[in-house]
């Protein structure tokens, strides 16, 4: 066993036990690379005077995988995508492997510091550069290198159409708002000076000036930042569909004529109430817009995910081409490490494929001649030459995509309880407002002035005010909650869909399992002690790639055990691997058929019956005689029993649903107490699956983390994922579980039941102030003043209530 | 006294006016466009 001290890399801070491959001295201080990758950059960071950034402790792993995007570009690539600024150009690159502040910081200061950039700048969220450089002095190529010297991926970037559509939209919502927010804080100053003046006299002419300042700073706010809701309004009436678009409209609309009047007449004004209302409803309004916004990026990710290059393969020899111009029947050379461009067949090699992305399986899949590859697996043991199936438009990956945006573009708008209830409440008080201006002008014979008074007075009490704050307020109270919990709830409207939710689907891999396997056991046989084979497998495990290998690896670690160099390493795609120790005996590691097919005798090993519980059998032989075997499981997630029992407590069926294979789904569903399990679902299939649910009548929650779930979480009442999934999925889920426990999928559900409770009490007690308000109005008793502070008294008495939330548990 | 009100009243509308003509200029230049990098911005150093 060679004893050595671990090493840390300077750059990417991964300990290594093998020999430092590069050192590097430097006045007295050494530093140690795992790799000359890590080395380059390094020197390239230092170089720049940044050194600073090893001192920064917020890296993390990163959240795309990089091997699905393509690394090698050409400056005719390139040139196509620059949009020209007078002297200048312009070009977005979307960089994949950013994953955290200090990532953004070190690429904008040494982009920056190339010669001829003009200017940077990068978001984090998106993961844009967008970047104006004269042409003249670099070429964007230079740029890219630069960037990928840092070992971060550049990919140029075209936003599409309907991002710069929503960025006009966002940005027209906050100027109303801004422009409402201002006025209205202006505004209450006067209705303060309003108030008192009310109750301790004022002079009349002030009180006549205030009221015309008044009306100055409201008609912009209902005209200008109201006009969304008049026009939507008028697009309800035109459709009859009374929604809160009209109860808003009719508030604020009324509340101004109806001050207009008392103006000219000498009345109390009651401006505020119309600006108040149109400044409250914009907020909710503009964050609604932003997570629209979140969502449709989702699904640039999932494109931006798929590979743009393809290695056509022929007599000529090979020639990289556009992912587009592959027609099917093309001969196409996939190497180790790339991606499938295309859905394709393989034709020569076989190899081992990993296609967690696309199908949920946790473990890599063996692809032989006539096997089938889908677009967006990574080819992961061995180069093979693939036949095109279909051209790129139509791969796997775009039907994926295809799939998330119609079923994101047919959700149901589920409909606030508030808003279901305008539709009959607003026609009501129009009618009813309308019945007693004629009453009074007709019946008691009033005059035509006061006759339209009584009847704005009807609609000014009915103004929506607590039964608009009635759903936003313990909404309000329930996320901040919930965000405290560890629980990101994605809308207001998600609550209300939780609520309802009477099945849970749950995918396996990944949500309900790590999807990274673990050693569960070892057994030895052949008088070889466990030491001894933790020792050997371990050494001729560490040069694979292979997710089981690197299970065995880091079991030999946490045992104490340093891997030896291992010599003639060799990897056979869906068998196994072997190698030689350095005393020279050959080890071998793999399925039974492996071991069998080089003349291992399979002795009858111990406790056959714990093959039921595992997973995933690797055996291995030292010296020709089999030594013992490993047992792996793919680990359960902290909290999956607990969240089972607790959604079957709230009479919600859960089941499994996943792309694995069916034993190893129904073995994980019994061992949570889970009762129905599918296993080799594909993304469609699982879609379907939760429609006709939803087709029986049934709410569904769906849980998912990987592409190939997105489709199925997009369709679902009520989607889930956790940290850590992909960002397709994480994009499309309505509650994000932060942190490693699946059991906040009960505390989001029971959160939701709380609040849906609070918005009926509210709802409740904003009726029951409408039912004794109106009458009393109707009648002509209440004075407006008297009926401004009733008002608020019950918009108070709604917030108040809304905020039990955050007593939460 | 009254006069004193009405100068207040026209100068906090100028002033007003002012913010607000600054809230549209950052709008359009994009200072809301990315709301994440900013809060993390205040921890680098220079």
């Amino acid at each position: 066993m060679s004893i050595q001290n671990e090493s840390i890399c300077s750059h990417c801070g991964i300990s290594f036990r093998w020999k430092a491959i590069v050192t590097v001295s430097d006045n007295g201080s050494e530093s140690r690379f795992c790799c000359r990758g890590c080395q380059g950059a390094w020197q390239l960071i230092c170089g720049a005077g940044l050194e600073s950034f090893y001192l920064r402790g917020d890296r993390h792993s990163p959240t795309v995988a990089e091997s699905l995007l393509q690394t090698v570009f050409n400056d005719a690539d390139l040139a196509r995508r620059l949009v020209p600024e007078g002297d200048l150009c312009r070009l977005d690159i979307l960089i994949a492997g950013i994953t955290c502040p200090s990532c953004v910081w070190l690429l904008e200061r040494i982009i920056a510091g190339i010669p001829g950039i003009e200017h940077v700048s990068l978001s984090y969220s998106g993961g844009i550069a967008s970047l104006r450089f004269d042409p003249r002095l670099v070429a964007p190529l230079e740029i890219f290198e630069v960037i990928s010297r840092l070992g971060y991926t550049p990919r140029p970037f075209s936003p599409e159409q309907s991002d710069l559509d929503a960025r006009r939209e966002r940005d027209d919502l906050l100027i109303r708002f801004g422009t409402a927010l201002f006025l209205t804080m202006q505004l209450m100053a006067y209705s303060y000076a309003l108030y008192a003046g009310y109750f301790q006299g004022m002079a009349a002419g002030m009180k006549l000036f205030l009221q015309y300042v008044s009306l100055a700073v409201t008609t912009p706010v209902v005209f200008y930042s109201g006009w969304p809701f008049l026009s939507g309004a008028w697009r309800s009436l035109k459709t009859r569909a009374p929604g809160m678009d009209l109860l808003i409209a009719l508030g604020s609309l009324s509340a101004w004529i109806y001050s207009l009047w008392a103006l000219f007449a000498g009345q109390e004004t009651y401006f505020e109430s119309a600006a108040m209302i149109v400044t409250f409803v914009l907020i909710g309004r503009l964050l609604e817009l932003s997570v629209r916004r979140r969502a449709m990026s989702g699904i640039g990710a999932l494109y931006a995910s798929a590979p743009r290059r393809a290695t056509i393969t022929g007599e000529g020899g090979s020639r990289q081409v556009e992912v587009d111009s592959v027609r099917p029947g093309d001969l196409l050379l996939v190497r180790q490490g790339e991606c499938f461009p295309v859905d394709c067949l393989v034709v020569e090699g076989e190899t081992e494929v990993d296609q967690s992305l696309a199908t949920g399986e946790s473990l890599p899949v063996l692809l032989q001649v006539g096997d089938q590859a889908r677009s967006g697996c990574i080819n992961v043991a061995a180069p093979v030459t693939v036949q095109a199936l279909r051209p790129a438009g139509q791969s796997y990956l775009m039907r994926v995509a295809s799939l998330v945006r119609m079923a994101q573009a047919g959700k149901p708008r589920l409909q606030l309880l508030a808003d279901r209830v305008s539709g009959w409440f607003v026609p009501a008080v129009i009618l009813l407002a309308v019945m007693v201006g004629f009453g009074r002008f007709l019946l008691a014979g009033e005059g035509a002035g006061a006759a339209v008074m009584s009847a704005l007075a009807v609609v000014l009490i009915a103004c929506p005010c607590a039964m608009g704050l009635a759903v936003p307020a313990a909404v309000l109270a329930a996320c901040s909650r919930a965000a405290s919990l560890g629980i990101i709830l994605r809308s207001g409207d998600v609550i209300e869909r939780l609520a309802t939710i009477r099945i849970a689907l749950l995918d396996k891999t990944g949500t309900i399992t790590r999807g990274q396997p673990r050693v569960m056991g070892i057994e030895t046989c052949g008088g070889y002690s466990e030491a001894e084979l933790i020792q050997s497998a371990a050494t001729v495990e560490q040069p694979a790639a292979h997710p089981l290998a690197g299970a065995i690896v880091r079991h030999a670690a946490e045992q104490g055990f340093l891997p030896e160099t291992c010599r003639e390493f060799r990897n056979i795609p869906g068998r196994g691997i072997s190698g030689y120790l350095p005393d020279g005996r050959l080890v071998l590691c793999g399925i039974e058929l492996f071991l069998n097919e080089n003349g291992v005798v399979l002795e009858e090993l111990r406790d056959p019956d714990k093959d039921k519980a595992a997973a995933t059998a690797v055996l291995v032989a030292i010296g020709g005689r089999l030594a013992g075997r490993y047992l792996l499981v793919d680990g359960l997630r902290r909290g999956a029993v607990e969240m089972v029992a607790g959604l079957a407590a709230g009479k919600i069926e859960v089941r499994l649903v996943s792309g694995d294979h069916q034993a190893t789904v129904e073995r994980i569903a019994a061992e949570i107490g889970v009762g129905s399990a599918s296993g080799g679902m594909t993304p469609d299939q699982k879609l379907a699956y939760v429609k006709s649910l939803q087709g029986q009548g049934r709410q569904v929650l769906m849980a998912g983390d990987g592409v190939n779930d997105a489709p199925a979480l997009a369709a679902a009442t009520v989607s889930c994922s956790l940290t850590g999934s992909s960002d397709i999925a994480l994009e499309n889920a309505d509650v994000i579980i932060t942190g490693d426990d699946l059991s906040g999928i009960v505390t989001a559900w029971r959160i939701s039941r709380a609040t849906v409770r609070i918005i009926k009490q509210n709802l409740a007690w904003a009726f029951l102030y409408n039912l004794i308000g109106i009458p009393i109005a109707m009648s002509g008793h209440l004075t407006p003043v008297y009926a401004a502070v009733a008002m608020t008294a019950s918009s108070l008495l709604v917030s108040l209530n809304s905020l039990r939330l955050m007593r939460f548990k | 006294m009254d006069e004193t009100l009405i100068i207040l009243i026209v100068l906090s509308l100028c002033l007003g006016a002012a913010c607000w003509l600054v809230f549209i200029w950052a709008v359009k230049k994009g200072q809301f466009e990315d709301v994440e990098k900013p809060k993390h911005r205040m921890l680098d150093d220079d």
